[in-house]
């Protein structure tokens, strides 16, 4: 009896080893085609709504079709977080959010969809504006700053390089835009040439400025700024309308096919 | 009586293990042998003295949102973060001084330069400096690269710049130029160049 165990004990061990590892195999490869299947679905593939704790984000895909092409509108800082105090009684989260309230309609009235990062007073981290933006996979994100320095507006893109080892489901978050880079600086000097062409006065720059480094779809900044000294300019009704429908001309021209741009154009 | 298989598996498996061990005791090895990168960062004192030097520095302009190179004579020593000193306080005197083209408070000032081979300059702002700063894109961009310019310009071999204040990390110099990372020299040159064309 005693020699019958120990006889099978081994080939029962091995057995026992050889389930488990086929089980492992099985529930590994369920895991693979189910995420697999998850990534590979048009649009499907849900893009971190939180920043990332690995600094890594899921890599682009595919945008679902859609007949309008979605912009999302970032008015920088809010609540706490003021930004640039342009005059005693002119706060930049106020100018960039009103700004932001009037483009998203002059984009709606160009067949253009246009979201809002925020439409309140409140603090969004950068890190959570373009978690944002990279879950809704816009055509085009455009964060809205102001200063009190009197000159041209100014439209920026991001000082990242290109090139970088970004490949594969999953990129890295500080370096996040590197793969549209190209697509942000096309985009820069599409809307550079459509204002200029209605007379704005408009420079286009590099910056460091965050989030645009993390956002994996062209992204702009637009920053606004007083033609004179007067800061309170910023915040006049006449100001706000007419940046607002030259940049959503602008962003008509980058964005829409060139066949419905002359029809959006107003 | 062990059936083979399994007498087959676990010496595949056992031979797997002696394998790993010698690969990651080579790895040790190598990483041993491998000469690291000492981390110099030594606080150098405020140059007092040294010979005349011509030196170029980069100066912003608010008014057209400019980066100009300026060529100046200033007192530099030979050692590199005797110059790095050097060069930024040049800057600082003309940021501070009256009807300065790119105004920063009184006191605004470069606590201490750290240089780290091999490339990498700390420079660690005062308070001051970044609450005087212009809060504004442009604004910050230009001050960030007239410091990183001259320091490239002039320091040879400077490949990367990180900026502190008072000693700590910080998101951004006044709401807008991200300091959370590292300046990689290059890609301001880039910058400088668009800065410098109007």
């Amino acid at each position: 009896m005693r020699s019958n165990n120990t006889k099978h004990s081994p080939s029962r061990l091995y057995r026992l080893a050889l389930n488990a590892i086929l089980l492992l195999l099985t529930l590994g490869w369920l895991s693979a085609q189910t995420t697999s299947g998850t990534a590979s679905s048009p649009g499907q593939a849900a893009l971190p709504q939180a920043p990332p704790a690995s600094s890594q984000v899921q890599s682009p895909a595919a945008p679902i079709a859609a007949s309008k092409p979605l912009v999302i509108i970032d008015p920088a800082h809010g609540g706490t977080e003021s930004g640039a105090v342009l005059n005693p009684a002119v706060l930049e989260k106020d100018v960039t959010l009103a700004l932001a309230l009037r483009l998203r309609g002059d984009l709606n009235a160009r067949g253009i969809m246009a979201e809002l990062v925020r439409d309140a007073d409140v603090a969004l981290s950068v890190d959570d504006r373009a978690a944002k933006a990279n879950s809704e996979h816009p055509a085009l994100y455009i964060c809205l700053h102001a200063t009190s320095q009197a000159g041209p507006m100014r439209i920026y893109s991001s000082m990242i390089g290109e090139g970088q080892e970004n490949n594969g489901p999953f990129v890295d978050w500080d370096t996040a835009q590197s793969a549209s880079l190209a697509a942000s600086r096309s985009t820069q000097q599409q809307m550079v040439a459509a204002l200029q062409k209605r007379g704005i006065s408009i420079r286009a720059l590099q910056a460091p400025l965050r989030p645009l480094n993390n956002v994996t779809t062209a992204a702009i900044g637009i920053e606004l700024a007083p033609t004179k000294a007067d800061v309170a300019e910023l915040m006049s009704a006449d100001y706000q309308e007419n940046a607002s429908a030259a940049l959503a001309n602008g962003v008509a021209a980058a964005v829409l096919p060139a066949a419905a741009t002359s029809g959006a154009l107003q | 009586m062990i059936p083979r298989q399994f007498l087959i598996t676990v010496m595949i498996l056992f031979a797997l293990t002696i394998g790993m061990s010698v690969y990651v005791w080579q790895l040790q090895k190598r990483e041993a042998a491998t000469p690291r990168g000492e981390a110099k960062a030594e606080h150098v004192a405020p140059p007092t003295s040294g010979p005349m030097e011509r030196v170029t520095v980069y100066v912003a302009y608010d008014e057209p949102g400019e980066l100009r190179g300026q060529s100046i004579s200033i007192p530099l020593e030979s050692g590199r973060q005797q110059r790095a000193e050097g060069l930024l306080q040049a800057l600082m005197t003309i940021y501070t001084a009256k009807n300065s083209p790119h105004p920063l408070a009184a006191g605004a000032a470069v606590n201490q330069v750290f240089l780290v081979d091999p490339g990498v300059a700390v420079l660690d702002l005062n308070s001051t400096f970044v609450d005087g700063q212009v809060s504004g894109v442009q604004a910050e961009e230009l001050t960030m690269a007239s410091i990183v310019q001259t320091l490239s310009t002039n320091i040879p071999g400077l490949m990367r710049v990180k900026i502190l204040v008072d000693g700590k990390q910080r998101d951004t110099l006044a709401g807008h130029a991200d300091l959370s990372g590292f300046y990689d020299v290059q890609q301001v040159a880039e910058l400088v160049k668009e800065l410098s064309v109007q």
